[in-house]
């Protein structure tokens, strides 16, 4: 049985209490105390989210500057606590409009403690849906005294039932213009050897989407996935059609998509919530177009010099470029300085990272940068220079590039009004944990 | 608009406050109570906001509680709202003012707005006084039958509430059945899921008492309400999803089709968002194929993709708890995860958690098609700048290169480990030879040859010296400089603070004693002598007990110190596969992290009232050396001895077998006392043979140090565990207390408590606890009569800075009490104390 959380709090990086929620006297009151003594005040605390003390179990999260713990007494489901956390942190985020964090919670702790109330009820979670909990809970909140319609207020789960369920969203919206944006992000982790093998790539993607749609619309969002193209061709009774398609590894849903549509015709469909929601998220390992390559070359010449070259070459289509471009190259502690050359953008050392940190803005497509640098040591006798290295590690983003491939085909909309609706798509691909051995 | 406005939004609730804004609070409250003056809820809700920051840090407002009762009649629900909040958090320590609230709370438990009657009613059942348990029961089945569902859902989890402050009205009242009609009707998701709940902790409470309990709580896994719940199930939300899919995988189906259906029915949950919603379902699938064992294989090939995106998606603690299930499951079957080895490559910004957990299932997966890549991608990792993580990463070589076949290249590459120069990389990787040693002796020579190069002076580490030592004892005839290595080390015999190696350098200096003995007798000698002294008592007792045994025979004792050995084919898995099937029962929840079953964590007899985990544990309670920094109390200071008994006696252990002497047996520590006894009688038979072995050793020590005078003697092998010690000394009057000075040279002296705890030691008086920083010492000793089951238990307060030693004294026998404290006095004085 997936024991109910006893209580959960909110505390700041000092450990002072910002919110304290307590369901459950199964726990004593100074649950904090202890968090405080046993987790934050030691070393303990970067190694483990989850953690007993006493007879109590402290699951816990850092978000921002903001420490949230659940307390728990029994055998908890902690996948169930962890999530109930984040879709929390993303309820009070949809309140405040934007940042969450100790000010944020300082400004609204009201509102908090109303919605704690609300999301979970004795230990056991409730209702966690924004659009649901948004009807009732307000910021305002007041009550014009005698209502006269009070059957009209607080009611959404009796309108659930009659409108079929569609508990993410509300009946009688209206837009003037009808829009959707997609946005494909993808990000591409990378490990490669020295020796310049992959070691282990993968993308992992999701489909961010915002409607502002009317009524309440059916979508169909078409992929140019391999088993969605295939049933496709099947259902149609024609032969696939050439051209690149990708094979995702697992896809995951938000729960507005119609599943078992999904496993049956292998199409997405569903009824979108009002404004941004993630639609789905994929995995995928084969066939990844990795957006860069890298070669570096160290050399250590004696005990106090280092000669690093790098290169760094775009492999996305000539016409694309990426932006914000980062290359960070580790070197020893016992740096002292480094001289640059550089075909593109520029590079210093970071005495703070101990890295040589390489920066450009723009990079084009089909191109390639290098960067030599000549890196003067402080000559120590203790350390063997050659101990350690981290890998390079490297950030950029390239839009209107999938490292996967993947394309939106069609996205389609019915509403029974049949308005006309715009259809905004985008992509990017950022790094991940892109990282070369050097 | 009002100055109260600006400050609640700006006064932040970290800033704690006097008494005085609370009173200050509490004249406005009353000022505002009666006042019906348009804006007035809004100077309520300032005010409101800063009674509730004030709990929230924890000041006590509770003196406001009348006043915020009286303000609470409002029409604003958000004021309400913080007046409920208010009144929840105080009425359990106020339950007379408590019922004041039921007043209101009752009336608006009527309110025509549903909204407020849900809001007053899961007030009312939060104030958790059992004396107002009567004004519950009637709103809790009129909210039962609301015609709302918001009202319903609040007082659903109202009679659990119910339940909770007084089981008897809760079953009284009959609300169960009710509950269980309302599960199977309601129209609403969220209240079928809540009675859900609401009935399986009150059944599984109930259960324990009442065979009629345990039967409804099993009712709940009928086929009915299962299949009822399961066609619904998309109706609910995620939460309550995760709360029938938990209450399915209990479900006995009747046959395999019905299996097959369910599975079919819950396979596209497997591609939720919600990452607890897919951990659930896996259960079920898991739990339902566990007898068909081909299914069951195909289920494991199923979930994998969906648990390799949970892993890599959400934050560190999110795939921290689904890593945990995939390591649990890749234990089970590593094989069918071989395949996949590079998902558990770490990246280098991972956490540890998250690192130790993929180090330990790429151990577990290594088989002869991935080894190269693997041990390849872990010694990068042994090259990190993490230090845990590389040792993990050795460690995790060391565990593949002994469930392998071909360890050739990986003794290799963990040879290379040693040439690397670190010292943690030197230190974890001789702990693994050593072990490899022990499987495969074949691979000997090459060690040897890489050992011999290490300087034992660069290993701080116990256990990596232990192993070095070990073999320095074990391959004494091959590495040139072992005798001569161990006689440094036995010179040093007072710097070596773990026991641990103390105890593996004896029994090293025993073997090489009987490989090359002239080379060797010196350095036996010196640590036998230190090893008899020596204060920890494990320590004492194997010095004694190879003194005795050369002394008795010495072919005996080479049969005894080195009998052929075989090597160990496979080394014990710690946990048992009961235990690890218990926890994969409870798959989906905190024993699958914390890796073992909840009876383990939840049940008060496994643990005390405040026990720490294991890894927790060592803050507090730190064995060692350590303690005699720890500024306790002395309990604590007991506390910290009575884990010093925890050293192994890994080596001579069972995995050895002796071929007709049963070595494990006379070195085990609980039985040396009884073989010693034996051996002592049969010295005298052997004296003429053995009396050549003493005077070889030129030890010179007399088995019974004891220089007391004729009216007491002590029993130089006294024993006394720390709780008995701590239960004696609270129950013995103090029968002495003196004060002495303590000269210069005792001063000094104490800059090493450890030589005073020695020398009390040779006068068989032992130490059981210290504690205290210089210049405050505090000892405890204990001393037994030699002839009679008599103790003296001591205090001793020595203060460096004012130079006095304070005692106190405590005797089973008042009468000696005299003798013994100059006893006492006459050991301090010969160490120079006084």
């Amino acid at each position: 049985m997936p024991v109910a959380a006893s209580a959960i709090y909110f505390l700041n990086l000092r450990g002072d209490v910002l919110i304290n929620r307590l369901y459950r006297d199964d726990v004593g009151g100074n649950m904090v105390d202890a968090f405080r003594m046993h987790i934050m005040q030691t070393k303990e605390l970067g190694t483990c989210p989850v953690r007993q003390i006493g007879g109590c179990s402290f699951l816990y999260m850092r978000i921002s500057n903001v420490y949230i713990v659940i307390v728990v007494s029994g055998n908890a489901n902690v996948a169930c606590a962890f999530k109930f956390v984040v879709e929390a942190v993303a309820l009070f985020k949809s309140y405040f409009g934007g940042a969450f964090d100790e000010d944020a919670i300082r400004n609204n702790f009201v509102l908090i403690y109303e919605l704690l109330d609300e999301i979970m009820d004795f230990g056991y979670p409730q209702n966690l849906s924004p659009e649901i909990l948004k009807l009732y809970i307000t910021q305002e909140g007041v009550r014009s005294p005698f209502s006269s319609k009070p059957s009209e207020r607080a009611v959404p789960n009796a309108t659930l039932q009659v409108t079929g369920a569609v508990g993410w969203r509300r009946e009688g919206l209206v837009y003037k213009k009808n829009e959707v944006f997609l946005d494909i992000v993808e990000s591409v982790n990378l490990l490669m050897s020295s020796k310049g093998t992959v070691l282990r790539c993968d993308v992992t993607g999701k489909i961010l989407m915002k409607c502002f749609l009317s009524g309440m619309p059916d979508l169909k969002l078409g992929l140019n996935d391999k088993i969605g193209l295939e049933k496709e061709a099947q259902l149609k009774s024609r032969p696939t059609k050439s051209g690149k398609t990708i094979e995702l590894d697992d896809v995951t849903f938000h729960q507005c998509v119609n599943l078992t549509r999904f496993n049956s015709e292998k199409t997405v469909s569903f009824v979108p919530p009002d404004g941004e929601f993630e639609l789905m998220k994929y995995r995928i390992t084969e066939g990844v177009n990795f957006p860069f390559r890298v070669f570096p070359t160290i050399k250590e010449l004696g005990r106090t010099r280092m000669e690093v070259n790098v290169k760094v070459k775009s492999a996305f289509g000539a016409k694309m470029f990426a932006l914000g471009v980062v290359i960070k190259v580790p070197v020893p502690k016992q740096t002292a300085k480094a001289n640059f050359q550089v075909t593109s953008g520029r590079a210093k050392y970071n005495a703070s990272v101990d890295c040589l940190v390489w920066k450009i803005r723009k990079f084009p497509g089909q191109t390639e940068a290098t960067m030599s640098a000549e890196v003067e040591l402080i000559s120590t006798m203790t350390e063997k220079m050659t101990s350690t290295k981290p890998p390079i590690q490297m950030e950029f983003q390239v839009p209107m590039f999938t490292a996967s491939g993947l394309r939106v085909r069609f996205l389609k909309v019915w509403e029974k009004s049949g308005y006309n609706t715009v259809e905004w798509v985008r992509y990017i691909t950022k790094a991940g944990s892109y990282e070369i051995r050097c | 608009m009002a100055p109260p406005a600006r400050s609640s939004q700006s006064s932040s609730p970290s800033q704690p406050s006097g008494k005085g804004e609370v009173s200050d609070l509490k004249s406005q409250l009353r000022q505002l109570a009666g006042s019906r003056a348009p804006g007035v809820d809004d100077s309520k809700r300032d005010l409101f906001k800063k009674v509730i920051s004030y709990m929230t840090i924890g000041i006590d407002v509770s003196s406001l509680f009348g006043e915020m009762v009286m303000c609470s009649a409002t029409s604003d629900v958000v004021l309400k709202k913080m007046c409920y909040l208010y009144v929840g958090n105080y009425a359990k320590v106020n339950p007379d003012l408590a019922l004041l609230t039921i007043n209101f709370l009752q009336r608006d438990c009527k309110d025509e707005d549903p909204m407020i009657r849900g809001l007053a009613l899961r007030s009312l059942s939060s104030l958790r006084v059992p004396n107002l348990v009567e004004y519950l029961v009637g709103p809790l089945g009129s909210g039962l039958k609301d015609s709302n569902s918001y009202v319903r859902m609040v007082a659903v989890i109202g009679v659990l509430k119910l339940y909770h402050i007084s089981s008897a009205t809760c079953m009284d009242a009959d609300f169960p059945s009710i509950l269980k009609n309302l599960m199977i009707n309601d129209c609403d998701t969220q209240v079928v899921a809540n009675c859900l709940s609401t009935l399986q902790e009150i059944w599984t409470a109930e259960g324990s008492n009442s065979e009629e309990a345990s039967r409804e709580r099993d009712a709940l896994l009928c086929k009915p309400l299962i299949y009822y719940l399961l066609n619904r199930i998309k109706e609910f939300s995620e939460w309550a999803q995760c709360l029938i899919l938990e209450l399915v995988a209990k479900y006995v189906p009747s046959g395999n089709n019905e299996i097959f259906d369910i599975m079919n029915l819950l396979e596209d949950r497997l591609q939720h968002a919600n990452g607890a919603l897919v951990l659930a379902t896996i259960k079920v699938f898991l739990q339902l194929t566990l007898l068909m064992t081909d299914v069951h294989q195909q289920v494991y090939e199923r979930i994998k993709a969906p648990l390799l995106t949970l892993v890599s998606s959400g934050s560190p603690e999110q795939s921290y708890a689904v890593l945990g299930h995939l390591h649990l499951l890749v234990m089970r079957a590593p094989m069918l995860f071989s395949s996949d080895y590079k998902h558990f490559y770490c990246q280098y910004n991972e956490p540890f958690y998250v690192k130790k957990l993929k180090l330990e299932m790429l151990t577990a997966i290594a088989n002869e098609s991935n080894t190269y890549e693997i041990v390849t991608e872990l010694c990068e990792y042994a090259a990190n700048v993490d230090v845990p993580i590389a040792r993990e990463s050795i460690r995790a070589v060391g565990k593949i290169a002994l469930q392998q076949y071909d360890v050739n290249a990986i003794v290799d590459r963990l040879l290379q480990f040693l040439e690397m120069e670190k010292d943690y990389v030197t230190a974890e990787t001789l702990v693994l030879v050593k072990d490899l040693l022990r499987k495969y002796p074949q691979w000997s020579h090459d060690c040897i040859a890489v050992v011999g190069n290490i300087s034992s002076k660069n290993i701080q580490e116990p256990k990596a010296k232990a192993a070095l030592i070990w073999m320095l004892g074990e391959y004494s005839q091959d590495m040139q400089d072992a005798p001569y290595i161990l006689e440094s080390l036995a010179e040093n015999w007072d710097d070596e603070h773990s026991p641990e190696v103390r105890l593996h350098l004896l029994t090293a200096l025993m073997k090489c004693f009987f490989k090359r003995p002239p080379e060797s007798q010196k350095a036996l000698g010196i640590a036998l002598a230190a090893g008899v002294a020596d204060f920890h008592q494990d320590v004492h007792d194997r010095a004694l007990f190879y003194y005795r045994l050369l002394r008795y025979n010495i072919s005996i004792a080479e049969r005894v110190v080195n009998p052929p050995k075989q090597a160990v084919s496979v080394f014990a898995d710690p946990q048992s596969s009961e235990i690890k099937d218990r926890i994969f029962d409870e798959f989906n929840s905190l024993s699958v992290l914390y890796q073992k079953p909840s009876y383990m964590f939840t049940d008060k007899e496994h643990r005390g009232p405040f026990e720490f985990s294991d890894e927790l544990g060592n803050l507090s309670i730190e064995p060692d050396v350590s303690a005699q920094h720890v500024e306790a109390d002395d309990e604590d200071l007991l506390l910290s001895t009575s884990e010093k008994g925890d050293v192994g006696f890994p080596l001579n252990g069972s995995s050895y077998s002796a071929p007709s002497y049963d070595s494990s047996k006379p070195l085990s520590a609980s039985n040396t006392s009884s073989d010693l006894a034996i051996l002592e009688t049969s010295v005298h038979h052997q004296a003429s043979a053995s009396l050549a072995i003493d005077d070889l050793l030129g030890l010179g020590l007399s088995t019974t140090p004891a220089p007391a005078p004729p009216t007491l003697s002590l029993n130089p092998k006294a024993i006394l565990d720390p709780g008995t010690f701590q239960q004696k000394w609270r129950q013995l009057p103090v029968s002495l207390s003196l004060e002495l000075n303590v000269s210069p040279r005792g001063v000094a002296a104490l800059t090493t408590p450890q030589a005073l705890i020695m020398h009390m030691q040779g006068n068989s008086i032992h130490c059981i606890a210290t504690g205290g920083q210089s210049p405050n010492f505090k000892f405890f000793f204990f001393a037994q009569k030699s002839e009679e089951l008599s103790n003296f238990l001591v205090e001793c307060i020595i203060s460096t800075s004012s130079s006095k030693a304070q005692m106190k004294i405590k005797a089973d026998d008042q009468n000696s009490s005299q003798a013994f404290s100059a006893l006492f006095v006459t050991a301090l004085s010969k160490f120079g104390m006084l």
